[in-house]
């Protein structure tokens, strides 16, 4: 009898423990974050786990039209601009409301500027002493005070704004419409202090709702929202984090979240088999490249260089090494942007003529050592990041194939990695002589790829490319707004780039989104942070 | 014996310098600007000075070390570099789901270690004692993030039984009391999240539990097979006394210490976090934390969470050390 009941009472607890569990709410939609974000209010913020959530909870004056960085009204309805692109004028919808009940207008407009770029402002103020910044303002913008570019903030009347600037700026729009530059309610702000980031308040389609330490942060659609049309079509957000990329995927396989970012390249197969999975791809925003090193003699010789770049085969390495996902790059800025060359002939894979090149330069024998400028000779050290990134998600593999391919031409490499922290600092002192590194645009504008990298000749950071022309190229595109103009002078920068062989571009990633097929209306945007107000869940 | 505890108490304190030395060197002699770690590849030479001196690593080590000590002995244990939370308030909201855990993996490590340990001492060299042998050196050496993706796959994707990971399902709300789940449910009458609850351990608690079963069970064995051999349970059995009373009775009260000190360095152990099975399972504990502030070189986060964990191994393996005297009663504490 007693072992009837410990048998009887063994199975009640394992149907319920072993039963089907509670399956997602019908009107949620769950997703899966790399990890616990950082802070959400958009301003102090640079990582892409927290701007992922303050998108949904904020808006900003533009933003980025669907699956590109096109620029397009948002809480502006429209705008113009003075002739010599210093006088910004825009006019703000009417009737939006912060999700605490307040207006959007003129003033909360002209608040949040003088917050992002006043130092003494209060609520600039408490954020540094706290230790955190307003790094992106700063870094779009020239920083902070008198040496901010933008230098007047007015509100003309309720729902018009002008905006003054020192010099005019080329990225401007496309700089406003980083989620660093959406609007937070002035009001929220002044309550919560320094808490703002745990009490997020924006006009956005989504409120915040809870933020559960370690576990998830939970939105559910805003009923005031101004855009009826495209007001939210799921009821709740539940945005997870699960910091293993495969649990990850088996969270998704079970049906836990409809979608992540963050796949394994080798993990894109797996979705591709599940009749019930889909891919997005998420349009490429990301070029990997390889820098010389421009103080070692031999890197000196273009030659040199131009052999390296006819001995990689970059179509082999993004075929096995990207999970299809990959592009090969032709130069530093991505297909998706508008700076593009089309018309840039790249580099062909050609062993035989990186041969003939190196015997020119006088390496017929090959070339296994290297001199530095005070003449100290060492092999040929090649380094890659021991950590993956968008734009190598496998760096020491595709080191490998790199390094196998010099070798067929005579090119003997040495593969060093370290650590990441230690990485980035050799890099920014010019201590690596050959190396791997990448880059993720910020706002879709090509200034802040090219002029980013090669607008400070010389500079340690780049392995000292000293190329002024090059420079005064993009200098003179950042000045200007007219965006045809500034088209032909990147695309001019990036065959200056290419003739000089200033740095191989391999690959451009497309980082994959796997999802349930039940998820509909996902538009990845090349940014990294999308709007999930057109997303809808399937019966 | 309270005597004895205090002094032991007293002891502790040194160990505990001695740590927080170790733990603050240590994280220095790391190698990397840990302000480039943090700002990665958009690091401008300006923002790095400024986080340097933000976090006080201009200041010479000795001055950084005392302005360390001054504020533990206040109860700060600084605050997050990356989120700006005090590191003490995050936690004591961590650490709740650490215990759950380690808790859970004790009780299923105990409940199945100790029972099997015995069967295989009483009927040595048996299929069972073969199995049992057999099964505790895997669970030793298996590696956890591999069973726990196997565990997840197996019951969670497969079969569809069991979830993934987290501590409760999307769909399920608890008002959140003491942060342990389970005690949280039954406090609230939340019958649901009482069993989404229980039914998100059972992965990762068995992941966990692993190790320490093995652990347990081979010391139990060894330990109740030295004590059948002795005199005075050969006395007990020619008394005729039933075997199941020398056995639970007589040979494994003496058998039981070792097994008690090695289940009390299993509870320490796991009560410090398992990173990998909390980063597998996603469970919101101080593992997967430290994990991420390592990555993140959050410095305050990985010293106050380091001088916490050797805290309360210490204190564990002080309770260990005391309740000796409750299982034999010959040890008696000067």
């Amino acid at each position: 009898m007693r072992l009837t009941a410990w048998v009887a009472s063994g199975i009640v607890l394992a149907g319920l423990l072993f039963g089907a569990g509670p399956a997602i709410a019908q009107s949620t939609f769950v997703f899966g974050n790399q990890g616990e974000p950082v802070d959400l209010d958009p301003a102090v913020i640079t990582d892409g786990i927290s701007n992922r959530i303050t998108r949904q909870i904020y808006e900003g004056l533009v933003k980025y039209k669907g699956a590109t960085t096109e620029v397009v009204p948002s809480l502006a309805e429209k705008w113009e601009v003075n002739k010599d692109g210093t006088v910004w004028t825009f006019t703000l919808r009417k009737g939006v409301k912060f999700h605490d009940g307040t207006a959007f207008d003129a003033a909360a407009v002209v608040w949040n500027f003088d917050r992002w770029r006043q130092s003494k402002h209060p609520q600039h103020e408490n954020q540094v002493k706290a230790g955190k910044s307003f790094e992106y303002y700063e870094k779009q913008f020239g920083g902070f005070d008198d040496k901010s570019i933008i230098t007047k903030v007015e509100a003309v009347n309720p729902s018009t704004v002008r905006i003054t600037l020192k010099t005019p700026q080329g990225p401007f729009l496309n700089n406003l419409g980083m989620f660093t530059f959406d609007m937070a309610s002035p009001k929220a702000v002044e309550k919560s202090g320094l808490a703002f980031g745990k009490n997020p308040v924006g006009t956005g389609p989504f409120k915040f709702v809870e933020w559960k330490v370690g576990q998830e942060v939970i939105l559910e659609a805003f009923k005031d929202y101004w855009d009826k049309a495209h007001a939210p079509k799921v009821q709740r957000v539940v945005i997870r984090n699960i910091r293993d990329n495969s649990q990850r995927l088996a969270a998704l396989k079970a049906g836990e979240v409809h979608g992540f970012e963050g796949l394994n390249p080798d993990d894109v197969k797996v979705v591709r088999a599940d009749p019930n999975l889909q891919i997005l791809l998420r349009p490429t925003n990301t070029t990997g490249y390889v820098a010389f090193n421009f103080k070692i003699k031999e890197f000196q010789d273009k030659r040199v260089r131009q052999a390296i770049a006819h001995a990689i085969n970059k179509k082999g390495i993004v075929d096995a090494l990207y999970g299809g996902t990959g592009l090969v790059a032709t130069q530093f800025q991505p297909p998706s942007l508008w700076g593009y060359n089309k018309e840039l002939k790249d580099y062909a894979y050609n062993p035989e003529q990186a041969k003939s090149l190196l015997k020119d330069a006088g390496f017929g024998q090959g070339l296994k050592e290297i001199t530095w400028e005070d003449g100290k000779k060492e092999p040929l050290q090649f380094w890659y990041m021991p950590v993956s990134r968008p734009y190598y998600p496998n760096p020491k593999e595709i080191a490998e194939a790199i390094a196998a391919d010099l070798a067929k031409v005579g090119i003997t490499v040495q593969l060093q990695t370290t650590d990441w922290a230690v990485y980035l600092d050799k890099r920014k002192n010019g201590q690596l002589p050959l190396y791997m590194l990448g880059w993720t645009g910020d706002n879709g504008d090509p200034d802040n790829f090219v002029c980013y990298f090669f607008c400070a000749p010389g500079a340690s950071t780049e392995g000292f490319y000293s190329n002024q022309k090059l420079a005064d190229v993009l200098l003179q595109a950042q000045k200007l707004t007219d965006l045809k103009k500034r088209a032909a002078l990147y695309r001019q920068a990036e065959q200056m780039i290419s003739d000089d062989v200033a740095r191989i571009f391999i690959a451009n990633n497309q980082p994959p989104l796997p999802f349930s097929k039940k998820v509909k209306g996902y538009v990845p945007n090349p940014t990294n942070s999308e709007f999930y107000n057109t997303v809808s869940i399937e019966k | 014996m309270a005597q004895y505890a205090f002094k032991r108490f007293c002891t502790i304190i040194p160990v505990l310098v001695g740590i927080s030395i170790i733990v603050f060197g240590f994280i220095h002699l790391i190698p990397g600007d840990p302000a480039v770690a943090m700002l990665g590849e958009r690091a401008t030479p300006e923002r790095v000075q400024e986080v340097r001196i933000q976090l006080g690593l201009d200041q010479p080590l000795y001055t950084q070390y005392g302005i360390y000590v001054g504020k533990i002995l206040r109860g700060d244990l600084g605050t997050s570099i990356l989120r700006g939370d005090p590191v003490l308030h995050d936690l004591m909201r961590r650490f709740p789901a650490t215990v759950e855990l380690a808790l859970s993996a004790i009780l299923i490590a105990v409940l199945i270690g100790i029972p099997a340990g015995i069967v295989s001492a009483v009927w040595r060299n048996s299929i069972f004692d073969g199995c049992s042998r057999l099964i505790a050196l895997t669970g030793v050496s298996m590696p956890i993030f591999w069973l726990g993706l196997m565990l997840a796959w197996v019951f969670g994707v497969m079969l569809g039984w069991l979830p993934t990971g987290f501590r409760l399902g999307t769909s399920i709300t608890l008002t959140p009391v003491t942060h342990f789940n389970l005690l949280d449910s039954l406090i609230t009458s939340n019958g649901a999240a009482f069993t989404a609850s229980l039914r998100h351990l059972v992965l990762p608690a068995v992941a966990l539990s692993t190790i320490p079963m093995a652990v347990i069970n081979r010391m139990t064995r060894a330990s109740l097979l030295e004590v059948l051999s002795q005199d005075y349970i050969r006395t007990a059995e020619a008394k005729g006394l039933p075997q199941r009373g020398v056995i639970l009775r007589h040979a494994m009260r003496n058998a039981l210490l070792p097994v008690m000190t090695v289940t009390g360095l299993q509870v320490g152990r796991l009560l410090s976090g398992a990173i990998l099975t909390e980063t597998i399972f996603s469970w919101p504990g101080i593992g997967l934390w430290i994990y991420e502030a390592i990555q993140a070189r959050d410095y305050p986060i990985v010293q106050g969470a380091t001088l916490f964990i050797a805290t309360i191994f210490v204190l564990v393996n002080l309770l260990t050390d005391c309740l000796y005297a409750v299982v034999d009663p010959r040890i008696k504490y000067d």
